[in-house]
């Protein structure tokens, strides 16, 4: 009686195909992709025909929650060679020096910002402190920081726009602060609208947004950009 | 993992010859490696770039200098106003219509608007103010605030729209035909009659709606538009055709 051998099959398969197409896929998504920028709300633009291109260097993102809390981001130069002088984290640092001293002027107030609190923000993409508690905030942890500033009922979240004693404001401020940086390319793209790009939710009421607007107005940017999603015309 | 395996083992080589060797190498792990960093590349990022448009605010008026009459203002009868509408729930929120779109109304006037008595906030003259909607063209056919304000600027969209089949069968240059539009936009003298369109949103419209109301302007080739406040007048007619027509 021969016996009946169950022949033994090897259960390896060869992965190397399959490892071909995951690091092709990798590169695809590394080099189409640009990271998600922290915000502390998200807000879903409204569409729009235009196909104009969001700039990711030399632009000031002034963001409107529903609620009507405003919160600004700063992006510098792209240009590596110029880092030191007009990257973002050098131009954030010279615009919270520029709104220090122009808020000193206007309530006669110093916010005791430290060094190290000048170091701390130019990290940060998105801000939207008064100035005022802005030393504190930075003394936070970067999670304690994130849960405060999406906080939207908190009353210590969003840039001010109560009137300052000479006549001005906190988001005017920041926005006259931006515009007299040393930034030649930012400088420029404020000047001609490009360099201001408003971003709020769709469903905002007209009545929030205004404040924005008539800000922007009151200190001549009357040319800005609107962020919007890409739609067509039979939408 | 690696596995060198040697083939042929049953004795009958010659001597000296070489032995074969087969390499497997394994590359399961390399695989869970990639896939796991695909997963946070796919989660961490944006694909869609989002796009801008364009706006320019009207300057502010110099409380110093008397206003000046834009020679634009001087034929009112080219103006188009807009009031823009959004319907909300008690909560604030936009409500949507049985598709899911957003219900922003459009209330528009052409010329000036109705005579007007401040002391009582009445019209004293009929009505003009009418509602239309923000829809979408139905294959070429503009529909909607679209179809009105497209039969206004008829003579310039004409002429766009030949530029633009050139455009479209390579004639001309993305550049040049982007050029030409533009003058062709702004030519006051051969299109005397292009309309006017102040963009007017009640408090309670959603951002969504204004810009829906720019994207028709550029639509529609408009270049002369301004974002502006509601006046009282405006309000009173808005009032007026809601009391008259309630279901709307």
């Amino acid at each position: 009686m021969g016996k009946v051998k169950i022949k033994r099959k090897s259960t390896l398969i060869d992965m190397t195909a399959m490892s071909d197409v995951t690091v092709l896929l990798l590169t695809f998504f590394m080099l189409t992709s640009t990271f998600l920028q922290k915000e502390p709300i998200t807000v879903l633009t409204p569409s729009s025909v235009s196909t104009e291109k969001v700039p990711t260097a030399n632009v000031a993102t002034v963001l409107v929650s529903p609620e009507g809390k405003t919160f600004i981001s700063i992006a510098g130069d792209a240009d590596e060679t110029k880092k030191d002088e007009w990257g973002s984290e050098a131009v954030r640092k010279e615009v919270l020096m520029n709104a220090v001293a122009r808020y000193k002027d206007a309530t006669g107030k110093d916010v005791g910002i430290t060094q190290e609190d000048v170091e701390k923000f130019s990290k940060i993409n998105m801000f939207g402190i008064p100035l005022a508690y802005l030393h504190q905030f930075l003394q936070l942890t970067q999670v304690q920081q994130d849960q405060f500033i999406s906080d939207m009922e908190n009353p210590q979240v969003g840039i001010p726009f109560t009137t300052l004693r000479n006549g001005k404001n906190e988001f005017q401020i920041w926005m006259e602060s931006i515009r007299a940086t040393k930034n030649e390319n930012l400088k420029a793209a404020v000047k001609a609208g490009e360099g201001i790009a408003v971003k709020s939710d769709q469903g905002t009421p007209y009545s929030t947004i205004n404040q924005v607007l008539t800000n922007l107005q009151d200190m001549m940017m009357n040319r800005f950009t609107v962020m919007t999603a890409l739609k067509t015309e039979a939408d | 993992m690696a596995q060198i395996e040697q083939g042929g083992g049953d004795g009958k080589k010659k001597k000296g010859a070489q032995k074969k060797m087969q390499i497997h190498v394994d590359f399961t792990p390399m695989v869970d490696m990639n896939m796991l960093l695909i997963t946070f590349f796919m989660l961490c990022t944006t694909m869609i770039k989002s796009q801008t448009l364009s706006v320019t605010l009207p300057a502010k008026p110099d409380p110093d200098k008397p206003p000046v009459e834009s020679s634009s203002k001087v034929n009112q009868d080219d103006a188009i106003t807009m009031i823009l509408w959004t319907e909300r729930d008690d909560q604030g929120n936009v409500k949507t219509d049985g598709e899911g779109k957003p219900m922003h109304t459009i209330y528009y006037y052409f010329g000036k608007p109705c005579a007007y008595d401040p002391a009582t906030g009445q019209l004293t003259e009929p009505n003009k103010l009418k509602a239309e909607r923000f829809i979408g063209n139905s294959g070429e056919l503009a529909q909607g605030i679209r179809a009105i304000l497209a039969e206004r600027n008829a003579d310039v969209l004409r002429d766009v729209n030949t530029q633009k089949q050139r455009w479209r069968n390579k004639e001309i240059t993305d550049e040049e035909y982007q050029a030409i539009a533009k003058e062709i936009r702004n030519n006051k003298d051969k299109y005397p009659n292009r309309p006017v369109v102040s963009i007017k949103p009640t408090e309670g419209a959603a951002w969504a709606a204004i810009i829906s109301a720019f994207d028709e302007m550029q639509i529609n080739q408009i270049s002369q538009y301004q974002l502006e406040t509601l006046k009282p007048v405006d309000q009173a007619m808005l009032d007026q055709y809601k009391a008259a027509h309630p279901s709307e």
